[in-house]
């Protein structure tokens, strides 16, 4: 199904059919982003996306997909409008450091992982200041890189993995702390077919285990194997599409 | 490394000046007051009998000390000018002969540690003062410093210095029963321009050069903070920029400011401790290379002292603390995104 209308319209959509009472995981309402020297990157731009759904953003490079990503993220902060997170409103939270620990897990397309350390280091490094003894973060760890079929590779170090690999890396360390919300900036980016269907794969079990799944990309293909796909151009949504 | 070098050299002219003091096996030793080093001090004969007869002095032994150049091995030997009939309260013992004569010009007598050192013993004959002596005896005194030196009758040293009725320091006993700190009074009041000595930390009153030298001490320490500081700090600064992009995922995945702060104190605090023990390893190389160096020989003596390496260790903390905060602050201020782009 695909609905070209604009900005707006994917609120309906997300709300649409059984999801009616399901009170969103995100929602951005009149969100204008504007860079110093003028750049607009969001224009007005109105978004909800459901608790347990698998959304797609796509768009052309510069169209504003990672500051969008940005936002929900709390890594930036909107020149005007709401961003709303699990109900609460980025503006007016405190820790944002604990929000991000906390609420949201991020994956970047570079994965980003810290060089020097091993693996199983790297997963556990962003469950500090958590509730978890070492040993937990350590069981942890290990759990986390058995579900991204890691298992046994803990003590390597990131640069002895493949890129795909390293994806998987780093998605483990973005669920470590069973965030409700999983964002991820172009994941795939990087990496080769098979090494690009797993990682979708690797969300839609993710998704399954009933973690928001939001993800940026510029592949219309893989986008279609997110349960909508929402095609941003020039800062605002054109279209939205159920893709099941 | 400067630190704990400065502290044990200091430490070691500062045990071997103050060595002195406790020849005399006295209850205080009276010097004169503010003078630049402690050898040049001088109490002529009518202040010693003023201190004799303050209320509580048992006995006032006058010593007049010199220090002389005898061999390349012993560029500042000492020699004590001192009465034969004080060598008892002076705590001297005759090990073999006898005491040299009170009025004799060309006799002396050798710690047993100088006549080991310079291959002599009693009969043989010492050239110093400029004239040669018979050594009539050798003594201990239970004091490597007293032990290493040579006694000479207290009237010819004065003849050969040039210094009739002067000594240099007076080492008085207190009858029994008397406080010592009473007599002490007595005699600082009565005598302000002399000064008792009890321990080696009130040696400054009479030395003005061991003040100087610790003043230096500290200042060179404090000289040395601050260049370590920079250079920690500095050190540190390098390793933020370069691990911007770690740090600024850190600060993304959810790491708070503090644990940012904390993460870069603990890796300076442990470079530092790092760098106090190498420090540490060759601080004792070079003390003990400055030790036997020819124109230190005889002069300096290290002395390593749990208290310098405490030194050292609190300096090395203080050091990489203060250098550190800044790169610390740095990496915990920056934006996650702008360091997430940085190349």
């Amino acid at each position: 199904m695909s609905d070209p209308s604009p900005a707006g319209s994917a609120s309906t959509l997300a709300s649409g059919e059984g999801a009616v009472e399901q009170p969103p995981a995100i929602e951005l309402h009149d969100v204008v982003k504007r860079y110093r020297g003028g750049v607009l990157a969001l224009d007005h731009l109105d978004l909800v996306i459901a608790k347990q759904e698998f959304v797609a953003i796509s768009g052309p490079s510069g169209c504003g997909k990672s500051t969008l990503l940005h936002l929900i993220a709390a890594l930036d902060a909107p020149t005007s409008g709401t961003v709303l997170v699990n109900g609460h409103d980025l503006a007016k939270m405190h820790d944002l450091s604990y929000f991000r620990r906390r609420e949201v897990g991020l994956v970047f397309q570079l994965h980003d992982l810290l060089p020097r350390i091993s693996v199983l280091a790297n997963v556990e490094i962003v469950m500090y200041g958590t509730h978890r003894s070492s040993r937990g973060r350590h069981q942890r760890a290990n759990e986390l890189l058995e579900e991204v079929d890691l298992g046994g590779r803990g003590s390597r170090l990131p640069t002895q993995l493949s890129g795909g690999e390293r994806q998987r890396v780093a998605i483990a360390r973005a669920l470590a702390n069973e965030p409700g919300i999983l964002l991820a900036d172009e994941p795939t980016g990087n990496l080769d077919a098979e090494s690009a269907r797993r990682i979708m794969e690797l969300f839609g079990r993710v998704r399954n285990d009933g973690v928001t799944v939001v993800m940026v990309t510029h592949d219309e293909a893989l986008a279609a194997m997110a349960d909508r796909t929402d095609r941003i151009e020039v800062g605002r949504i054109v279209s939205s599409t159920r893709n099941r | 490394m400067t630190v704990v070098t400065l502290a044990v050299t200091s430490s070691g002219l500062e045990t071997s000046a103050a060595a002195i003091i406790s020849v005399g096996k006295a209850d205080f030793t009276i010097a004169q007051k503010g003078v630049s080093e402690i050898l040049s001090s001088t109490i002529d004969t009518g202040e010693r009998a003023r201190i004799e007869a303050t209320p509580g002095v048992q006995s006032a032994v006058g010593v007049l000390v010199e220090t002389e150049k005898i061999n390349s091995d012993n560029p500042v030997f000492i020699e004590i000018g001192i009465s034969p009939t004080q060598l008892k309260q002076f705590g001297v013992t005759i090990v073999r002969g006898h005491a040299y004569a009170p009025t004799a010009s060309h006799q002396c007598m050798l710690g047993w540690r100088a006549a080991a050192n310079l291959g002599l013993h009693v009969g043989s004959s010492f050239k110093a003062n400029g004239t040669v002596n018979t050594v009539t005896g050798i003594y201990s005194t239970g004091n490597s410093f007293g032990d290493d030196a040579a006694m000479f009758p207290l009237p010819a040293i004065q003849g050969y210095n040039r210094v009739p009725g002067i000594v240099t320091l007076v080492f008085v006993k207190v009858k029994p029963g008397y406080p010592v700190s009473k007599v002490e009074q007595s005699i600082n009041h009565n005598m302000p321009e002399l000064t008792t000595i009890r321990t080696a930390s009130q040696f400054g009153r009479a030395d003005r050069n061991l003040v100087y030298l610790k003043a230096a001490v500290t200042g060179s320490t404090i000289l040395a903070v601050i260049i370590g500081a920079v250079i920690v700090g500095n050190t540190m600064l390098l390793s933020v920029f370069e691990r911007t992009r770690e740090l600024g995922l850190l600060r993304a995945v959810g790491w708070t400011r503090r644990r940012i702060v904390g993460l870069i104190l603990i890796e300076a605090v442990a470079l530092g401790l790092i760098g106090a023990c190498i420090g540490v390893g060759l601080s004792f190389a070079v003390s003990t290379g400055l030790e036997h160096l020819p124109a230190l020989r005889g002069i300096l003596h290290t002395n390593f002292t749990p208290m310098a390496f405490w030194r050292a260790l609190y300096t090395a903390l203080g050091m990489t603390l203060i250098g550190s905060l800044y790169p610390a602050l740095r990496a915990a201020f920056l934006v996650p995104l702008r360091a997430l782009s940085y190349e």
